[in-house]
């Protein structure tokens, strides 16, 4: 069982690249061979990185999201699993490059740091972690799809504004498309977070009998749910405009993206406490 | 030796005559239908599709025809046509066989249109075959034809860009506001003024699914006039700041000498319209919207430049693709090639399954005289027997040569020399 695994795992980034390599011909339009073939293609992807996954967590006997590269292993399957919801609804390509560049990163990064040892660690083992974690990793795939979008619309925004009718301009949807897609995503990635977030915080004081509100990672986590709550809500009272909104999506992703690879890098693990 | 494919065409289109000539020989839907039938019987066709657009008028004929009973036929149609204008080489231009074919494909493909990939020409096509199918006017070669023609046209418009990007000014207005907002079905279009050139580009948008125009002119009967056409709601020029408010898209195109719509007027109505894109086309000159517009976040202008610039890129990259669309229609011609070689092979086979059964058959009933009733149904069984096995290897050997047209065409000749076939 491994052993599967581990060949899955290493197969993983090869097969997002060639998945990659289908999307970028199609966006620019040099093959549209595959156009009618994605949504198959997807699919299959999807169901092996979802064996990869039950199959390590099989062998680990841990539940899903046990270590951080399961949880990034996890967010690429996740991003591709709302782009595959997002081109089945609206049967728009164009974003596949981007999202698909996105997921691949994640994947490939895990693919070459999976631990194979069992897991000993019973909070890890309690599913109700497996729940906060999934969450909270469902959440940054919502913020990371929402800045994904944002940049998308930055493009096309500057396409039409600057007049620059080059093939991305083809091939990227209208600017309000972008705009809403980003917010609805930020909106969701508030929501899950939030309830992964509380879900967290419950479950420490359920194994401890108290909340860590100093661990690093719950600092940065509660600190940039926070700033995404008060963006949104203001931007809605205030009525900034999409392309304000585009930017700080961006940044607000750029931020997350940069703490969790410090205290990753930094920390021995997710959180102090264990 | 190729492949003999009996189709021959007449034809005049907007690159060989003006259109003072093409309206002379131009033929209304009963006149198709008058001329398919009556050329297949003056001439022993067997079949005719009259293809008569405003930029082209050809004839498709299917028969074997020799260059003189072309010209015959060129005469005859001046006579039906009552002008001199079929015989003349300066407009009328005549092609034969693969020739033949590959026109069409490329005429139904939208490459050999005024303006490249035009799809109009396709539904043009359908309409001239349908005419001529439904009147009995057309066989298999004419079928096939326009079966191959049509999946030709689909490879073109599903594999390169041939067909894509708006031509005309109005529908690159069209195409910028696809590109701003998700839909039109639920969006609200101004137009200020009530002109000609408005009132076109209003059409266009409606006819792509805008679900309400507005008009604003000075003189507010004319924006009523408009409004009725149009089923929408008029207004004067004073009432532009709330009617701004309210709609997606604005079409300005007056006579003015100033500007209708400045950054003083646009502004304060941006945010009441929570910072909604408003889409605005000045197809007016001297401009009527101030281009400072376009420097206000959620304000998309563009004036007749923008327009002009996006149709002339459209049209430059229609004309990249036509190499591109040129190997799929040569890839087609060639596989109605190889159709034609296996149709006249099957053809061939029924000749001589027929011409060996009734020998055999001949050779029988000699026979039956001279043997007794006993045993006559093995003779009968040895007989078909020997006949297969014949049949088998003509029936081998057509089918190795298929992919070679020298060898069968070589092949074919010879079994229609041998067996003194006459070919069909």
């Amino acid at each position: 069982m491994q052993f599967v695994s581990q060949f899955l795992s290493y197969l993983l980034p090869v097969l997002y690249l060639i998945l990659l390599y289908i999307y970028y011909n199609i966006f620019t339009g040099k093959n549209r061979k595959y156009e009618s073939k994605t949504q198959t293609l997807l699919l299959v992807l999807l169901i092996i990185h979802g064996i990869e996954i039950v199959l390590r967590q099989l062998y680990l006997k841990a539940m899903p999201l046990s270590s951080a590269f399961d949880a990034s292993s996890f967010l690429a399957f996740s991003i591709l699993l709302v782009y595959y919801i997002i081109e089945r609804s609206f049967e728009n390509r164009a974003s596949g490059f981007f999202i698909i560049l996105f997921a691949f990163f994640p994947a490939l990064v895990s693919a070459f740091n999976h631990v194979w040892e069992k897991e000993s660690n019973p909070l890890l083992a309690n599913p109700t972690f497996a729940i906060h974690a999934s969450l909270n990793v469902i959440g940054y795939t919502a913020l990371a799809i929402s800045a994904i979008y944002a940049l998308m619309y930055i493009i096309q925004y500057k396409n039409i504004k600057q007049r620059r009718f080059n093939r991305i301009y083809d091939q990227l949807p209208p600017v309000t498309y972008l705009e809403n897609m980003s917010k609805r995503a930020v909106l969701i990635g508030i929501i899950l977070m939030g309830v992964g977030i509380m879900m967290g915080h419950f479950q420490t004081k359920q194994a401890f009998g108290r909340y860590f509100f100093w661990d690093p990672k719950v600092i940065i986590t509660d600190f940039i749910w926070l700033m995404y709550l008060s963006v949104y809500v203001t931007s809605h009272f205030k009525k900034w405009s999409a392309r304000s909104m585009a930017y700080l999506s961006i940044f607000g992703f750029s931020i997350l993206l940069v703490s969790i690879i410090i205290v990753f890098s930094v920390g021995k693990s997710f959180h102090e406490f264990y | 030796m190729n492949t003999h494919i009996p189709l021959s065409l007449i034809g005049i289109s907007h690159k060989t005559a003006e259109v003072e000539i093409r309206e002379e020989v131009a033929f209304s839907k009963e006149e198709q239908i008058e001329l398919n039938k009556k050329l297949i019987k003056e001439f022993n066709l067997k079949g005719s599709i009259v293809l008569s657009t405003c930029n082209r008028t050809e004839i498709y004929l299917s028969g074997d025809l020799s260059i003189n009973e072309i010209n015959e036929i060129r005469v005859w149609l001046n006579s039906f046509k009552k002008c001199n204008c079929f015989t003349s080489d300066k407009y009328f231009y005549v092609y034969q066989g693969k020739e033949a074919t590959y026109h069409f494909f490329k005429v139904i493909s939208g490459l050999d249109s005024q303006i490249i990939g035009e799809p109009q020409i396709t539904g043009q096509v359908k309409e001239a075959y349908n005419l001529s199918h439904d009147s009995h006017s057309t066989d298999a070669l004419l079928n096939k034809l326009f079966n191959y023609g049509l999946q030709a046209q689909k490879k073109v418009r599903n594999e390169t860009f041939l067909s894509d990007g708006a031509v005309s000014i109005s529908f690159a207005g069209v195409e910028l506001a696809r590109k701003i907002f998700t839909g039109l079905a639920n969006k609200k279009a101004l137009l200020i003024g009530a002109g000609d050139t408005a009132e076109l580009a209003a059409l266009h948008f409606l006819e792509k699914g805008v679900g309400q125009i507005y008009i604003a002119n000075r003189t507010f009967d004319k924006a009523e006039v408009l409004a009725k056409r149009f089923n929408g709601e008029a207004f004067t020029l004073d009432q532009l700041p709330w009617v701004l408010g309210e709609v997606d898209i604005v079409i300005s195109a007056t006579a003015s000498t100033e500007f209708i719509l400045t950054r003083e007027i646009v502004e304060p109505i941006l945010k009441k319209r929570s910072q909604n894109p408003l889409f605005i086309i000045d197809l007016a000159i001297p401009r009527d919207i101030d281009p400072e517009l376009d420097t206000l976040d959620t304000v998309y202008l563009y004036n007749l430049d923008d327009l002009n610039e996006i149709v002339q890129m459209n049209l430059a990259k229609r004309k990249e693709e036509i190499p591109k669309a040129e190997k799929i229609i040569l890839q087609h011609v060639h596989e109605f090639v190889q159709w034609i070689s296996t149709h006249a092979s099957s053809q061939i086979i029924n000749q001589l399954r027929e011409y060996f059964e009734q020998l055999r058959k001949r050779e029988l009933v000699r026979l039956r005289s001279r043997l007794p009733d006993e045993g006559m149904e093995h003779v009968e069984y040895l007989t078909e027997s020997i006949i297969n096995k014949i049949m088998h290897q003509h029936i081998k050997v057509l089918k190795k040569n298929i992919n070679n047209p020298q060898l069968y065409e070589q092949y074919l000749d010879f079994l229609f020399e041998m067996y003194e076939f006459e070919k069909k």
